[in-house]
Protein backbone atom coordinates (compact mmCIF):
# COMPACT_ATOMS: atom_id res chain seq x y z
CA UNK A 1 0.00 0.00 0.00
CA UNK A 2 1.80 2.79 -1.35
CA UNK A 3 1.32 6.31 -1.33
CA UNK A 4 -0.86 8.37 -3.78
CA UNK A 5 1.28 10.05 -6.06
CA UNK A 6 0.56 14.16 -5.31
CA UNK A 7 3.07 16.02 -7.54
CA UNK A 8 0.46 16.31 -10.53
CA UNK A 9 -3.19 17.45 -10.60
CA UNK A 10 -5.38 15.45 -12.58
CA UNK A 11 -8.86 15.51 -13.20
CA UNK A 12 -11.66 12.55 -12.56
CA UNK A 13 -12.41 10.64 -16.29
CA UNK A 14 -16.20 10.65 -16.79
CA UNK A 15 -15.40 6.93 -18.52
CA UNK A 16 -14.80 3.81 -16.47
CA UNK A 17 -11.34 3.25 -16.11
CA UNK A 18 -10.19 -0.27 -16.76
CA UNK A 19 -8.31 -2.15 -13.36
CA UNK A 20 -5.73 -2.69 -15.79
CA UNK A 21 -4.18 -1.77 -18.64
CA UNK A 22 -3.80 -3.88 -21.73
CA UNK A 23 -0.13 -5.21 -23.22
CA UNK A 24 -0.60 -5.35 -26.64
CA UNK A 25 2.25 -7.19 -27.41
CA UNK A 26 4.87 -5.98 -29.46
CA UNK A 27 8.08 -6.46 -30.87
CA UNK A 28 9.09 -2.93 -29.51
CA UNK A 29 8.12 -3.36 -25.95
CA UNK A 30 6.23 -0.94 -24.26
CA UNK A 31 7.13 1.57 -26.70
CA UNK A 32 5.52 0.02 -29.59
CA UNK A 33 2.27 0.15 -27.72
CA UNK A 34 2.42 3.66 -27.07
CA UNK A 35 2.98 4.21 -30.50
CA UNK A 36 -0.09 2.06 -31.66
CA UNK A 37 -2.30 3.84 -29.17
CA UNK A 38 -0.48 7.17 -30.38
CA UNK A 39 -1.65 6.79 -34.25
CA UNK A 40 -5.49 5.60 -32.97
CA UNK A 41 -5.42 9.01 -30.65
CA UNK A 42 -4.11 11.01 -33.69
CA UNK A 43 -6.64 9.38 -36.15
CA UNK A 44 -9.84 10.34 -33.77
CA UNK A 45 -9.02 13.36 -33.10
CA UNK A 46 -8.67 14.47 -36.86
CA UNK A 47 -11.65 12.25 -38.08
CA UNK A 48 -13.75 12.54 -35.40
CA UNK A 49 -15.13 8.95 -36.06
CA UNK A 50 -13.23 6.04 -36.39
CA UNK A 51 -13.54 2.19 -36.74
CA UNK A 52 -11.59 -0.60 -35.54
CA UNK A 53 -10.58 -3.05 -33.46
CA UNK A 54 -12.37 -2.91 -30.14
CA UNK A 55 -9.59 -3.68 -27.34
CA UNK A 56 -7.61 -0.88 -29.09
CA UNK A 57 -10.53 1.40 -29.57
CA UNK A 58 -11.17 0.55 -25.45
CA UNK A 59 -7.51 1.26 -25.03
CA UNK A 60 -7.29 4.50 -26.98
CA UNK A 61 -10.32 6.29 -25.51
CA UNK A 62 -9.05 6.21 -21.85
CA UNK A 63 -5.69 7.82 -23.52
CA UNK A 64 -8.27 10.38 -26.09
CA UNK A 65 -10.03 11.46 -22.45
CA UNK A 66 -6.87 12.10 -20.68
CA UNK A 67 -5.49 14.22 -23.34
CA UNK A 68 -8.53 16.18 -23.76
CA UNK A 69 -9.31 16.05 -20.44
CA UNK A 70 -5.45 17.60 -19.67
CA UNK A 71 -6.29 20.34 -22.59
CA UNK A 72 -8.95 22.04 -20.57
CA UNK A 73 -7.53 21.98 -17.59
CA UNK A 74 -4.06 23.11 -18.10
CA UNK A 75 -4.83 25.33 -21.64
CA UNK A 76 -1.93 25.67 -24.50
CA UNK A 77 0.38 27.96 -22.02
CA UNK A 78 1.35 24.51 -19.69
CA UNK A 79 4.32 23.31 -20.75
CA UNK A 80 4.10 19.33 -19.91
CA UNK A 81 0.39 19.05 -21.59
CA UNK A 82 1.40 21.11 -24.95
CA UNK A 83 4.86 18.28 -24.61
CA UNK A 84 1.86 15.48 -24.20
CA UNK A 85 0.09 17.20 -26.96
CA UNK A 86 3.33 17.05 -29.18
CA UNK A 87 4.09 13.52 -28.01
CA UNK A 88 0.45 12.44 -28.80
CA UNK A 89 -0.59 13.71 -31.83
CA UNK A 90 1.19 12.63 -34.77
CA UNK A 91 0.33 15.02 -37.46
CA UNK A 92 1.00 18.35 -35.24
CA UNK A 93 -1.68 20.51 -36.73
CA UNK A 94 -3.99 18.78 -34.62
CA UNK A 95 -2.30 19.69 -31.62
CA UNK A 96 -4.29 23.60 -32.86
CA UNK A 97 -7.60 21.76 -33.19
CA UNK A 98 -6.91 20.03 -29.58
CA UNK A 99 -6.63 23.55 -27.96
CA UNK A 100 -9.27 25.56 -29.86
CA UNK A 101 -11.50 23.46 -31.48
CA UNK A 102 -11.91 20.60 -29.17
CA UNK A 103 -11.52 21.84 -25.63
CA UNK A 104 -13.89 24.82 -26.07
CA UNK A 105 -16.52 21.86 -27.31
CA UNK A 106 -15.76 20.04 -24.32
CA UNK A 107 -15.65 22.58 -21.67
CA UNK A 108 -18.85 22.53 -19.66
CA UNK A 109 -19.20 18.65 -20.40
CA UNK A 110 -20.39 17.00 -17.55
CA UNK A 111 -20.66 13.05 -19.28
CA UNK A 112 -17.26 11.97 -21.58
CA UNK A 113 -15.92 13.33 -24.36
CA UNK A 114 -16.34 10.09 -26.37
CA UNK A 115 -18.50 7.58 -27.72
CA UNK A 116 -17.49 3.66 -27.89
CA UNK A 117 -20.15 1.73 -29.63
CA UNK A 118 -19.65 -1.96 -30.63
CA UNK A 119 -19.49 -2.58 -34.37
CA UNK A 120 -20.89 -5.91 -36.20
CA UNK A 121 -17.93 -7.74 -37.32
CA UNK A 122 -17.76 -8.94 -41.24
CA UNK A 123 -19.27 -12.18 -41.73
CA UNK A 124 -17.40 -14.43 -43.06
CA UNK A 125 -14.21 -13.06 -41.54
CA UNK A 126 -11.67 -12.16 -38.95
CA UNK A 127 -13.17 -12.80 -35.68
CA UNK A 128 -12.13 -9.44 -34.29
CA UNK A 129 -14.88 -7.84 -32.56
CA UNK A 130 -15.02 -4.27 -34.24
CA UNK A 131 -16.19 -0.57 -32.17
CA UNK A 132 -16.91 2.57 -33.55
CA UNK A 133 -14.81 5.69 -31.78
CA UNK A 134 -16.25 8.83 -31.94
CA UNK A 135 -15.93 12.02 -30.11
CA UNK A 136 -18.66 13.81 -29.01
CA UNK A 137 -20.49 16.44 -30.86
CA UNK A 138 -18.90 15.30 -34.44
CA UNK A 139 -21.02 16.66 -37.54
CA UNK A 140 -21.45 12.93 -38.59
CA UNK A 141 -25.30 11.44 -38.45
CA UNK A 142 -25.64 9.89 -35.06
CA UNK A 143 -25.15 5.88 -35.18
CA UNK A 144 -27.48 5.03 -32.60
CA UNK A 145 -31.16 4.88 -34.03
CA UNK A 146 -34.09 7.27 -32.85
CA UNK A 147 -35.28 6.18 -29.51
CA UNK A 148 -37.89 9.07 -29.00
CA UNK A 149 -40.36 6.95 -30.85
CA UNK A 150 -41.82 3.67 -30.79
CA UNK A 151 -44.95 2.65 -31.43
CA UNK A 152 -45.54 -0.25 -29.14
CA UNK A 153 -45.09 1.78 -25.85
CA UNK A 154 -48.85 1.87 -24.18
CA UNK A 155 -49.42 5.01 -24.76
CA UNK A 156 -48.62 5.23 -28.54
CA UNK A 157 -51.08 2.41 -29.03
CA UNK A 158 -53.46 3.96 -27.59
CA UNK A 159 -53.12 7.18 -29.44
CA UNK A 160 -53.12 5.31 -32.31
CA UNK A 161 -56.67 3.20 -31.54
CA UNK A 162 -58.18 6.90 -30.42
CA UNK A 163 -56.98 8.46 -34.11
CA UNK A 164 -58.36 5.27 -35.74
CA UNK A 165 -61.89 6.09 -33.43
CA UNK A 166 -62.18 9.47 -34.55
CA UNK A 167 -61.44 8.69 -38.35
CA UNK A 168 -64.37 6.16 -38.15
CA UNK A 169 -66.79 8.90 -36.46
CA UNK A 170 -65.44 11.66 -38.80
CA UNK A 171 -66.28 9.08 -41.85
CA UNK A 172 -69.56 8.58 -40.83
CA UNK A 173 -70.78 11.74 -40.29
CA UNK A 174 -69.35 12.81 -44.32
CA UNK A 175 -71.96 9.64 -45.29
CA UNK A 176 -74.51 10.94 -43.47
CA UNK A 177 -74.06 14.17 -45.28
CA UNK A 178 -73.69 12.90 -48.63
CA UNK A 179 -76.91 10.87 -48.13
CA UNK A 180 -78.76 13.77 -46.72
CA UNK A 181 -77.67 15.91 -50.39
CA UNK A 182 -78.39 12.89 -52.58
CA UNK A 183 -82.13 12.19 -51.48
CA UNK A 184 -82.40 16.22 -51.68
CA UNK A 185 -81.40 15.82 -55.13
CA UNK A 186 -84.03 13.17 -55.44
CA UNK A 187 -86.64 15.52 -54.11
CA UNK A 188 -85.79 18.28 -55.95
CA UNK A 189 -85.26 17.51 -59.72
CA UNK A 190 -85.28 20.67 -60.99
CA UNK A 191 -82.24 21.96 -59.26
CA UNK A 192 -80.02 19.68 -61.24
CA UNK A 193 -77.71 22.07 -62.31
CA UNK A 194 -76.55 22.56 -58.24
CA UNK A 195 -75.81 19.12 -57.57
CA UNK A 196 -72.45 18.33 -59.44
CA UNK A 197 -70.53 21.49 -57.54
CA UNK A 198 -72.25 20.00 -54.34
CA UNK A 199 -70.82 16.68 -54.90
CA UNK A 200 -67.63 18.18 -55.50
CA UNK A 201 -67.48 20.76 -52.25
CA UNK A 202 -68.29 17.28 -50.63
CA UNK A 203 -65.41 15.72 -52.13
CA UNK A 204 -62.93 18.02 -51.61
CA UNK A 205 -64.07 18.39 -48.06
CA UNK A 206 -63.46 14.81 -47.35
CA UNK A 207 -59.78 15.20 -48.83
CA UNK A 208 -58.87 17.90 -46.50
CA UNK A 209 -59.82 15.70 -43.35
CA UNK A 210 -58.48 12.90 -44.59
CA UNK A 211 -55.11 14.95 -44.97
CA UNK A 212 -55.15 16.85 -41.93
CA UNK A 213 -55.97 13.64 -39.93
CA UNK A 214 -53.32 11.73 -41.60
CA UNK A 215 -50.65 14.94 -40.87
CA UNK B 1 -57.22 60.48 -10.62
CA UNK B 2 -54.46 62.87 -12.43
CA UNK B 3 -52.32 62.17 -9.21
CA UNK B 4 -52.18 58.74 -9.26
CA UNK B 5 -51.33 58.35 -13.15
CA UNK B 6 -48.39 60.56 -12.57
CA UNK B 7 -47.15 58.50 -9.29
CA UNK B 8 -47.63 55.16 -11.57
CA UNK B 9 -44.42 55.34 -13.74
CA UNK B 10 -42.37 56.42 -10.40
CA UNK B 11 -43.39 53.32 -8.82
CA UNK B 12 -42.87 51.89 -12.21
CA UNK B 13 -39.03 53.24 -12.31
CA UNK B 14 -38.80 52.24 -8.69
CA UNK B 15 -39.79 48.69 -9.03
CA UNK B 16 -37.07 48.69 -12.33
CA UNK B 17 -34.61 50.07 -10.45
CA UNK B 18 -34.83 47.97 -7.67
CA UNK B 19 -34.94 44.64 -9.39
CA UNK B 20 -31.61 45.57 -11.20
CA UNK B 21 -30.03 46.62 -7.80
CA UNK B 22 -31.23 43.43 -6.76
CA UNK B 23 -30.03 41.35 -9.56
CA UNK B 24 -26.38 42.85 -9.23
CA UNK B 25 -26.31 42.51 -5.75
CA UNK B 26 -27.09 38.61 -6.34
CA UNK B 27 -24.56 38.93 -9.01
CA UNK B 28 -21.64 40.21 -6.62
CA UNK B 29 -22.96 38.06 -3.99
CA UNK B 30 -22.67 35.03 -5.98
CA UNK B 31 -18.98 35.65 -7.67
CA UNK B 32 -17.96 36.29 -4.08
CA UNK B 33 -19.13 33.20 -3.07
CA UNK B 34 -18.09 31.52 -6.00
CA UNK B 35 -14.70 33.60 -5.33
CA UNK B 36 -14.49 31.82 -1.22
CA UNK B 37 -15.28 28.52 -2.98
CA UNK B 38 -12.48 28.26 -5.32
CA UNK B 39 -10.27 29.74 -2.35
CA UNK B 40 -11.50 26.98 -0.09
CA UNK B 41 -11.01 24.33 -2.87
CA UNK B 42 -6.96 25.63 -3.63
CA UNK B 43 -6.47 25.16 0.14
CA UNK B 44 -8.21 21.66 0.43
CA UNK B 45 -6.15 20.61 -3.10
CA UNK B 46 -2.99 21.79 -1.34
CA UNK B 47 -3.57 19.32 1.61
CA UNK B 48 -1.89 16.87 -0.23
CA UNK B 49 1.51 17.82 0.13
CA UNK B 50 0.75 18.25 3.76
CA UNK B 51 -0.82 14.95 4.57
CA UNK B 52 -0.45 12.60 1.89
CA UNK B 53 -1.23 9.83 4.09
CA UNK B 54 -5.20 10.89 4.13
CA UNK B 55 -5.32 9.70 0.30
CA UNK B 56 -6.03 6.47 -0.41
CA UNK B 57 -3.48 4.10 -2.48
CA UNK B 58 -4.54 4.47 -6.41
CA UNK B 59 -4.40 0.93 -6.64
CA UNK B 60 -7.93 -0.49 -7.63
CA UNK B 61 -7.43 -3.80 -5.60
CA UNK B 62 -6.86 -1.86 -2.69
CA UNK B 63 -9.32 0.20 -2.36
CA UNK B 64 -12.40 0.20 0.00
CA UNK B 65 -14.10 2.95 0.45
CA UNK B 66 -15.94 2.47 4.07
CA UNK B 67 -12.62 1.27 5.34
CA UNK B 68 -10.72 4.24 4.18
CA UNK B 69 -12.99 6.42 6.08
CA UNK B 70 -13.07 4.45 8.95
CA UNK B 71 -9.20 4.84 8.94
CA UNK B 72 -9.32 8.72 8.18
CA UNK B 73 -11.80 9.12 11.43
CA UNK B 74 -9.14 7.22 13.60
CA UNK B 75 -6.16 9.38 12.29
CA UNK B 76 -8.05 12.69 12.92
CA UNK B 77 -8.48 11.00 16.37
CA UNK B 78 -5.03 9.90 17.01
CA UNK B 79 -4.34 13.41 15.80
CA UNK B 80 -6.00 15.16 18.49
CA UNK B 81 -4.25 13.45 20.82
CA UNK B 82 -0.89 13.46 19.66
CA UNK B 83 0.71 16.50 17.45
CA UNK B 84 1.81 15.42 14.55
CA UNK B 85 3.37 18.86 12.89
CA UNK B 86 3.69 19.40 9.01
CA UNK B 87 6.81 17.64 7.76
CA UNK B 88 8.71 16.53 4.83
CA UNK B 89 11.30 14.12 3.59
CA UNK B 90 14.68 15.84 4.21
CA UNK B 91 13.26 17.93 7.21
CA UNK B 92 15.19 16.92 10.63
CA UNK B 93 12.73 15.53 13.32
CA UNK B 94 12.89 14.60 17.08
CA UNK B 95 10.64 11.72 17.84
CA UNK B 96 10.06 11.25 21.02
CA UNK B 97 8.41 7.43 21.87
CA UNK B 98 8.21 4.96 24.84
CA UNK B 99 10.42 1.94 24.68
CA UNK B 100 8.79 -2.03 26.10
CA UNK B 101 12.04 -3.05 27.12
CA UNK B 102 12.38 0.63 29.72
CA UNK B 103 8.93 1.33 30.34
CA UNK B 104 9.99 4.20 32.81
CA UNK B 105 12.23 6.43 30.14
CA UNK B 106 10.51 7.46 26.42
CA UNK B 107 13.27 7.63 24.19
CA UNK B 108 14.20 10.47 22.17
CA UNK B 109 15.70 10.00 18.60
CA UNK B 110 16.77 13.06 16.49
CA UNK B 111 17.88 12.75 12.83
CA UNK B 112 16.59 13.44 9.42
CA UNK B 113 13.55 12.07 7.97
CA UNK B 114 14.82 9.97 4.81
CA UNK B 115 11.47 8.61 3.32
CA UNK B 116 7.50 8.14 3.86
CA UNK B 117 5.10 5.76 2.74
CA UNK B 118 2.08 3.92 2.79
CA UNK B 119 -1.49 5.69 3.86
CA UNK B 120 -4.07 5.48 5.74
CA UNK B 121 -2.92 3.58 9.18
CA UNK B 122 -0.54 2.59 8.32
CA UNK B 123 1.89 5.51 7.32
CA UNK B 124 5.34 5.64 8.42
CA UNK B 125 8.68 7.43 8.04
CA UNK B 126 12.24 6.47 8.53
CA UNK B 127 14.26 8.90 11.00
CA UNK B 128 18.47 8.23 10.15
CA UNK B 129 20.74 9.61 12.34
CA UNK B 130 24.98 8.76 12.44
CA UNK B 131 25.32 7.84 16.58
CA UNK B 132 29.01 6.55 17.25
CA UNK B 133 30.27 6.46 13.86
CA UNK B 134 27.28 3.99 13.36
CA UNK B 135 24.39 4.82 10.87
CA UNK B 136 20.79 4.35 12.54
CA UNK B 137 17.55 4.00 11.29
CA UNK B 138 14.35 4.51 12.72
CA UNK B 139 10.93 3.23 10.81
CA UNK B 140 8.22 4.79 13.16
CA UNK B 141 4.89 4.29 12.02
CA UNK B 142 2.64 7.93 12.40
CA UNK B 143 -0.21 6.26 14.04
CA UNK B 144 1.51 3.86 16.63
CA UNK B 145 0.05 5.10 20.37
CA UNK B 146 3.98 4.66 21.80
CA UNK B 147 4.31 8.06 20.15
CA UNK B 148 4.59 11.05 22.90
CA UNK B 149 5.28 13.66 20.48
CA UNK B 150 7.14 14.42 16.87
CA UNK B 151 9.17 17.87 16.76
CA UNK B 152 9.94 19.52 13.74
CA UNK B 153 13.87 21.01 14.49
CA UNK B 154 14.59 22.17 10.74
CA UNK B 155 11.66 22.26 8.08
CA UNK B 156 12.48 21.49 4.60
CA UNK B 157 12.55 19.43 1.60
CA UNK B 158 15.77 18.05 -0.76
CA UNK B 159 15.77 17.84 -4.20
CA UNK B 160 14.49 14.08 -3.97
CA UNK B 161 11.39 12.49 -3.03
CA UNK B 162 13.42 9.54 -1.03
CA UNK B 163 17.10 9.66 0.64
CA UNK B 164 17.44 6.68 0.72
CA UNK B 165 21.24 7.04 -0.53
CA UNK B 166 22.18 8.76 2.73
CA UNK B 167 23.17 5.34 3.31
CA UNK B 168 25.83 5.43 1.00
CA UNK B 169 27.17 8.86 1.35
CA UNK B 170 29.54 9.92 3.42
CA UNK B 171 28.58 9.78 7.49
CA UNK B 172 28.64 13.95 7.79
CA UNK B 173 25.68 13.76 5.56
CA UNK B 174 23.76 11.91 8.20
CA UNK B 175 24.78 13.44 10.69
CA UNK B 176 22.98 15.56 12.84
CA UNK B 177 23.13 16.86 17.05
CA UNK B 178 20.73 15.18 18.90
CA UNK B 179 20.45 18.90 20.64
CA UNK B 180 19.74 20.54 18.22
CA UNK B 181 17.48 23.21 18.48
CA UNK B 182 14.18 23.53 16.67
CA UNK B 183 14.43 26.59 14.26
CA UNK B 184 11.32 28.79 13.42
CA UNK B 185 9.97 29.83 10.16
CA UNK B 186 8.09 32.91 9.86
CA UNK B 187 4.52 32.30 9.62
CA UNK B 188 3.14 32.05 5.85
CA UNK B 189 7.05 31.46 4.90
CA UNK B 190 7.10 28.59 2.03
CA UNK B 191 8.86 25.62 2.75
CA UNK B 192 12.46 25.93 1.41
CA UNK B 193 14.23 23.47 -0.42
CA UNK B 194 17.49 22.25 0.43
CA UNK B 195 19.62 22.36 -2.68
CA UNK B 196 22.66 20.56 -0.98
CA UNK B 197 24.52 17.82 -3.39
CA UNK B 198 25.81 15.03 -1.39
CA UNK B 199 28.32 13.30 -2.00
CA UNK B 200 28.56 9.20 -1.89
CA UNK B 201 31.27 6.75 -0.64
CA UNK B 202 33.12 4.66 -3.94
CA UNK B 203 31.39 1.67 -4.71
CA UNK B 204 30.06 -1.23 -3.39
CA UNK B 205 26.71 0.32 -2.54
CA UNK B 206 23.30 -0.74 -1.53
CA UNK B 207 21.29 -0.13 -4.79
CA UNK B 208 22.47 1.27 -8.21
CA UNK B 209 22.84 5.22 -7.79
CA UNK B 210 23.23 6.09 -11.50
CA UNK B 211 20.63 4.53 -12.50
CA UNK B 212 17.94 6.22 -10.39
CA UNK B 213 18.26 9.60 -11.86
CA UNK B 214 18.97 11.64 -8.68
CA UNK B 215 18.63 15.15 -8.23
CA UNK B 216 20.73 15.38 -4.73
CA UNK B 217 24.10 13.68 -5.37
CA UNK B 218 27.30 14.80 -6.69
CA UNK B 219 28.67 13.43 -10.08
CA UNK B 220 29.08 10.27 -9.79
CA UNK B 221 32.89 8.99 -10.56
CA UNK B 222 32.34 5.25 -12.18
CA UNK B 223 33.45 3.77 -15.61
CA UNK B 224 31.84 4.54 -18.41
CA UNK B 225 30.40 0.83 -18.89
CA UNK B 226 28.15 2.04 -15.67
CA UNK B 227 26.37 4.80 -17.13
CA UNK B 228 26.17 2.77 -20.56
CA UNK B 229 24.43 0.47 -18.83
CA UNK B 230 21.79 3.30 -17.24
CA UNK B 231 21.25 4.84 -20.37
CA UNK B 232 19.88 1.57 -21.31
CA UNK B 233 17.73 1.05 -19.07
CA UNK B 234 15.99 4.16 -19.42
CA UNK B 235 12.36 4.59 -20.10
CA UNK B 236 11.84 8.05 -21.40
CA UNK B 237 8.35 7.12 -22.79
CA UNK B 238 6.93 6.08 -19.62
CA UNK B 239 6.63 9.86 -18.51
CA UNK B 240 4.23 10.08 -21.78
CA UNK B 241 1.97 7.02 -20.37
CA UNK B 242 -1.26 9.27 -19.24
CA UNK B 243 -2.97 6.46 -18.06
CA UNK B 244 -0.45 5.11 -15.77
CA UNK B 245 0.20 9.03 -14.53
CA UNK B 246 -3.73 8.65 -13.48
CA UNK B 247 -3.62 5.07 -11.91
CA UNK B 248 -0.70 6.38 -9.54
CA UNK B 249 -2.58 9.25 -8.35
CA UNK B 250 -6.25 10.26 -6.95
CA UNK B 251 -8.14 12.57 -9.37
CA UNK B 252 -8.81 16.20 -7.97
CA UNK B 253 -13.08 15.55 -7.24
CA UNK B 254 -11.78 12.22 -5.11
CA UNK B 255 -9.06 14.51 -3.22
CA UNK B 256 -11.61 17.39 -2.62
CA UNK B 257 -14.11 14.84 -1.44
CA UNK B 258 -11.45 13.16 1.09
CA UNK B 259 -10.39 16.04 2.76
CA UNK B 260 -13.32 18.19 2.91
CA UNK B 261 -14.53 15.07 5.16
CA UNK B 262 -11.63 16.02 7.65
CA UNK B 263 -10.77 19.67 6.51
CA UNK B 264 -12.72 21.16 9.39
CA UNK B 265 -10.79 18.96 12.15
CA UNK B 266 -7.42 19.66 10.46
CA UNK B 267 -7.91 23.27 10.75
CA UNK B 268 -8.89 23.18 14.33
CA UNK B 269 -5.68 21.33 14.84
CA UNK B 270 -3.28 23.36 13.11
CA UNK B 271 -4.86 26.95 14.54
CA UNK B 272 -4.26 25.49 17.96
CA UNK B 273 -0.36 24.70 16.84
CA UNK B 274 0.01 28.35 16.14
CA UNK B 275 -1.81 29.18 19.59
CA UNK B 276 1.01 27.06 20.87
CA UNK B 277 3.78 28.43 18.83
CA UNK B 278 2.85 31.85 19.92
CA UNK B 279 3.17 30.83 23.35
CA UNK B 280 6.67 29.03 23.27
CA UNK B 281 7.89 32.37 21.58
CA UNK B 282 7.09 34.59 24.06
CA UNK B 283 8.32 32.21 27.04
CA UNK B 284 11.68 31.80 25.68
CA UNK B 285 13.37 35.47 26.73
CA UNK B 286 12.15 35.17 29.76
CA UNK B 287 13.34 31.83 30.58
CA UNK B 288 16.99 33.29 29.70
CA UNK B 289 16.46 35.92 31.79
Amino acid sequence: MNQAEVSKLVSQLKTTVNPRLRKFRNPEGPEGRLDKLRKTVTALIKHERIELNYPRADEARMYAERLISDAIRYGDTHKTTMEMADYWLVEKQLIHKLFKVLAPRFQNYDISYTRLIRAPRPYPGPEDLKAVLELRGNPYPSLRPNGSYNRNLIHNVLLEEAKKAYRAKKYAEIAAKIDAVETAVGLNTNSQTDVPENDEVVAKEVEDKSTKEEK
Amino acid sequence: MLSIFSKRPCIKCFSETSKILLRCSSQTATSTIERNKDQLKRQIVEYRHVYPEFLPDPKIEYRNLIREKLERADMVARRTQVDIPEFYVGSILAVTSSDRHNPEKPHRFVGICIKREYCGLRASFIVRNMIDHQGIEIMYNMYDPTIHKVEVLRLEKRLDDELLYLRDALPEYSTFDSNMDAEILPEGTPVPINPIKVKLKPRPWLERWERKNLKGIEELDLPERFFKRAKELEKPWEKYDLMKEYMRTIPEEEQIEIFSEVQAELHKLEVQRKKMKRKRVIVKPSKLA
